[in-house]
């Protein structure tokens, strides 16, 4: 009976919206709906009613809240549509009320807008090249899109080439675009990569936390040997050690960290600068 | 869907890699990825697991006459199928060149070594055979298929138990699985695949590569062999030339691979069929790894059902009483009737030149009707022109009939206005929905 | 204890296949679920409900032919494969019943000219085949990232010749009830998405089945939710 009590209990949590406060960093679902801060304290058990009454109500500001990946509006209303740990960055400036998303594990990537990816040449038309960038359409790379490329002057890039560039035009009705220069006309670490080297496939969550600024999972590898290492947000990442051999360690290693917690992690790290 | 291309950067790694002895998953040369085998619940139904390739296997059979110049042997049926989930340039239904030499290596390693006796399988000389069906699915595809795929279907065949027959005479009794144990296959020998892939025209060998080792490779040997060492079948593809002291190399390591590989599934075997004997668990439920973070599992799960039939009278008290349904059928002509008005078609997608037939057809109709109406006023005749009228205005139709009281007024009134709005040529058809909402 | 195992072996093994005894009221068999268990899919998932098992495969938001593509949403597609022999109309009739359901919770809109395909392989079949193929393409969809409006379950019920109601059949108790009903259900507001149903009922057997399939959809959503959890637990 208990326990049956309890799964009706449930199921209105299921129903009714969390606050996105109380489920940070926990799993969320799709169809999920979140109440951000402001929300909160007016939505209990006929909050709907009592917000007209408050004398400030309309003082309140609005805080802009951006919604990130996972994520999505409805009228007034936040849902979840994706499954992951719900995470929120904390606003720079005071009228902001900072980003939430949803860091999943997915393996497809999308095209984002200023997402640095990897991509593969795979055919040269005309004055661009397509680029595979592991999302629903090839990627287009226009000849010119290199530092110091003219029309005279155009960069070797060969089909089944690697590319480190940049989306600037990605959006769902139109076929992204890439670019591997900067805003001022520079390669800024874009371009084609070296012949040498291995590339593999991770998941999109791991490639991003792979990027954190405080992940040590970067630093604890870099001790191991001197190497050279390119990520992609769409889930590739290019690595090239001295040897063959460190190589495909250290491949191997960041495609084990996927499912590994972060005591796991240091073991296997100290393991290794032992031997 | 389009297969991600190889990159000139990962094929040159992976030559120089091989070169240095060295491979992708740390193997060495000669090593198999790890094989394991788990089984179902039904007999002859098994899936095998070679590194990240797996294969489901299912035996099945059936009666049937034999072939007119084999009158006393049972008839043996292999059926290898690349499914889109095993990788994404697989496309469903088409028989690709790759599934064309997949099946018939299969065939040649497993019916053409006569390792089932087909003998057997004969019921009724030249009147009833069994016909033993073998269904192999590709589920994951990581390299070297053909491995995969022969030690499942060798380890379904050995799991596999057909129902027991009896002859008295003319009659022939099928016994159900209660009635009698079933009967095992009688095997000779177990072929297993063993493939070596070749690179640098034959320089250097690996056995059972992966997905992107068999993409930089020149040539590819199947050796199948059983653990008498007896070679069933051998191919080499890809147009390879290879020396006589090469294939005899080969040879010698698939029969050390072979020899692993039987006893393997021997142990496999024996493992399910003590659990069986015992009643303890078995079937896949039990070979998913539970440690597994990816994997959960819950056990049985009482619900309570006491208060499904007050819900059940409550919702049906609540619920307008089901409209009475027009089911006057109406007599076009001598053998043509219609009851209802009918609703889309669910089966397949229409041609997409007859869909758009049917929907000029369905505005034109609607547009002459309005103009009928427009100078006809106020009648209001529900017949053969009605039909399309339905079709457009589905949607809004449904609205009404589906929702409950309260709202109902309220999106009616919105309909109403709406329409009043928009097009006074629409009204005789507003009117019959009133009508409808009414019923 | 020892007395009790033996016993439950022996009923076992009297009705052979099945494992273990079910209880006279309804009970949900038990549940187990793998997922991201392929490589090369976006997203997989291989659900057991008791000896029925099924694999999901999903690719998705990838490249679409020329012909299948729609300008504004994704094109979802759902394959169906059989154990034994080539797909017929039992499998396609289903393959549409899982399309639809899909496409009703998959926000089909924020991908077009794309496609979201679904593979599902019958690994066992012991009754319930529908509702686990829908569970299995479920999770498979959740692995695989495609943004849903919420998630679905299916639920099996089949009502006896007594008219009794049981949940989650095997594949005996279907072939002797009288009605066989296959409900989806939708997470947020437990409403129907689809229903099936095949043999003779009434009103308020219908009424009645559908709130048990809405009692037992807690359970299979609470069993998403667990293992989501436990699936996430390490990030």
């Amino acid at each position: 009976m208990a326990e049956a009590a309890a799964v009706v209990a449930e199921s209105l949590a299921g129903y009714r919206a969390r606050a996105a406060r109380a489920v940070l960093e926990q799993v969320v679902l799709p169809g999920e709906e979140l109440l951000l801060p402001e929300q909160e304290d007016g939505e209990g058990p006929g909050g709907a009613g009592e917000r007209p009454l408050r004398l400030n109500a309309g003082a309140r500001s609005r805080r802009r809240v951006v919604c990130g990946p996972g994520l999505r509006r409805c009228g007034d209303r936040l849902l979840v549509t994706k499954c992951g740990r719900l995470r929120h960055k904390e606003p720079g400036s005071g009228n902001d009320g900072g980003v939430y998303w949803v860091d999943s594990q997915q393996k497809r990537y999308v095209p984002v807008k200023g997402d640095h990816v990897i991509g593969i040449v795979t055919a040269k038309s005309g004055d661009i090249f397509k680029v595979d960038v592991g999302g629903s359409e090839p990627a287009s790379l226009s000849y010119l899109a290199f530092e110091g490329a003219t029309k005279r002057n155009r960069p070797n890039v060969q089909v089944g080439d690697l590319i480190y560039g940049q989306f600037v035009v990605a959006n769902k009705d139109m076929e992204p675009e890439m670019v591997c220069i900067d805003s001022c006309g520079r390669a800024n670490g874009m371009g084609v990569i070296g012949q040498d080297g291995l590339l593999f496939k991770v998941t999109l969550g791991l490639i991003r936390r792979l990027l954190a600024s405080d992940c040590e999972i970067l630093q604890e590898v870099g001790k191991l040997y001197p190497l050279e290492i390119v990520f992609g947000m769409n889930g590739r990442i290019w690595v090239k050690a001295k040897t063959i051999q460190q190589t495909l360690i250290l491949a191997n290693i960041l495609e084990a960290c996927e499912h590994m917690t972060a005591d796991q992690r240091k073991q296997i790290f100290s393991r290794l600068a032992e031997s | 869907m389009k297969e991600t291309p190889l990159s000139n950067c990962e094929r040159r790694f992976l030559l120089r890699a091989i070169e240095e002895k060295k491979r992708l998953d740390g193997r060495q040369t000669y090593d198999y990825r790890n094989i394991k085998i788990s089984f179902g619940t039904d007999y002859g139904c098994c899936i095998v697991e070679l590194g990240k390739t797996r294969v489901l296997g299912q035996v099945s059979c059936e009666l049937v006459s034999p072939k007119l110049n084999r009158a006393t042997e049972g008839i043996l049926f292999f059926n290898l199928e690349l499914s889109q989930m095993a990788a994404p340039a697989f496309e469903p239904g088409r028989q690709s060149d790759l599934l064309v030499k997949l099946n018939r290596l299969l065939e040649r390693c497993l019916r053409n070594s006569k390792c089932i006796d087909t003998e057997s399988l004969c019921v009724v000389a030249g009147e009833k055979v069994w016909q033993i069906r073998v269904d192999l699915h590709l589920l994951n595809h990581d390299g070297n298929i053909i491995d995969a795929a022969s030690i499942a279907a060798i380890v379904a065949l050995c799991h596999f138990r057909r129902p027991d027959v009896s002859v008295q005479g003319d009659e022939v009794t099928l016994y159900t699985l209660e009635e009698r144990d079933p009967v095992p296959l009688s095997i000779h020998h177990m072929p297993i695949c063993v493939s070596f892939a070749f690179f640098q025209q034959g320089t250097y060998l690996l056995v059972d590569p992966n997905e992107r080792e068999e993409r930089v490779m020149d040539g590819l040997l199947v050796i199948a062999m059983n653990k008498h060492r007896e070679i069933c079948t051998i191919q080499s593809s890809c147009g390879i030339m290879l020396l006589k002291d090469q294939v005899l190399r080969c040879s010698k390591i698939a029969g050390v691979k072979v020899a692993e590989i039987t006893e393997l599934i021997q142990k496999a075997l024996e493992n399910d069929q003590k659990v069986r004997k015992e009643g303890g668990k078995f079937g896949f439920a039990e070979s998913i790894a539970n440690q597994r973070i990816t994997a959960f599992r819950m056990e049985k799960a009482p619900i309570d059902t006491s208060d499904v039939e007050e819900k059940a009278e409550e919702i049906i008290s609540e619920a307008e009483p089901p409209s009475e349904v027009v089911s006057k059928p109406v007599l076009w002509t001598p053998g043509t009737a219609q009851i209802g008005e009918g609703i889309e078609n669910s089966w397949g997608d229409l041609e997409d030149s007859e869909k758009e037939d049917e929907d000029e057809g369905g505005s034109d109709e609607a547009i002459i009707l309005d103009s009928i109406k427009m100078d006809t006023g106020e009648v209001s005749n529900i017949g053969s022109q009605d039909a399309p009228i339905v079709l457009s205005d589905s949607e809004e139709e449904e609205m009404i009939i589906l929702e409950p009281d309260k709202n109902r007024k309220k999106i009616r009134t919105q309909t109403i206005s709406a329409t009043q709005v928009k097009a006074p040529s629409k009204k005789p058809v507003k009117k019959r929905k009133k009508k409808r909402a009414a019923n | 204890m020892e007395g009790a195992t033996q016993t439950e072996t022996k009923i076992r093994a009297e009705s052979g296949i099945e494992s273990g005894p079910r209880g006279p009221g309804c009970s949900l068999r038990h549940f187990a679920c793998e997922q991201n268990l392929l490589s090369r899919p976006d997203g997989s998932a291989s659900f057991l409900q008791g000896d029925t098992s099924v694999l999901a495969g999903v690719y998705g938001p990838a490249e679409v032919k020329v012909s299948k593509e729609i300008f504004n949403k994704a094109t979802l597609e759902v394959t169906l494969r059989p154990k034994i022999g080539l797909p017929g109309v039992a499998e396609k009739s289903r393959e549409r019943l899982i399309r639809n359901t899909c496409e009703a919770v998959v926000l089909g809109a924020l991908h077009p000219r794309t496609s979201i395909t679904v593979v599902l392989q019958v690994v066992s079949d012991a009754g319930s085949l529908l509702a686990c193929c829908l569970n299995a393409a479920c999770m498979a969809l959740v692995d695989a990232g495609v943004p849903m409006r919420a998630l679905f379950c299916g639920v099996t019920c089949a009502l006896d010749s007594d008219g009794n109601l049981l949940l989650d059949p095997t594949a005996k108790q279907e072939k002797e009830a009288r009605a066989v009903l296959t409900f989806a259900l939708d997470s947020v507001e437990r409403k129907l998405l689809m229903s099936t149903t095949k043999g003779l009922y009434s009103d308020a057997e219908l009424q009645q089945c559908l709130a048990a399939a809405q009692a037992a959809s807690q359970h299979v959503f609470r069993f998403y939710r667990e293992s989501l959890q436990r699936r996430y637990s390490k990030s």
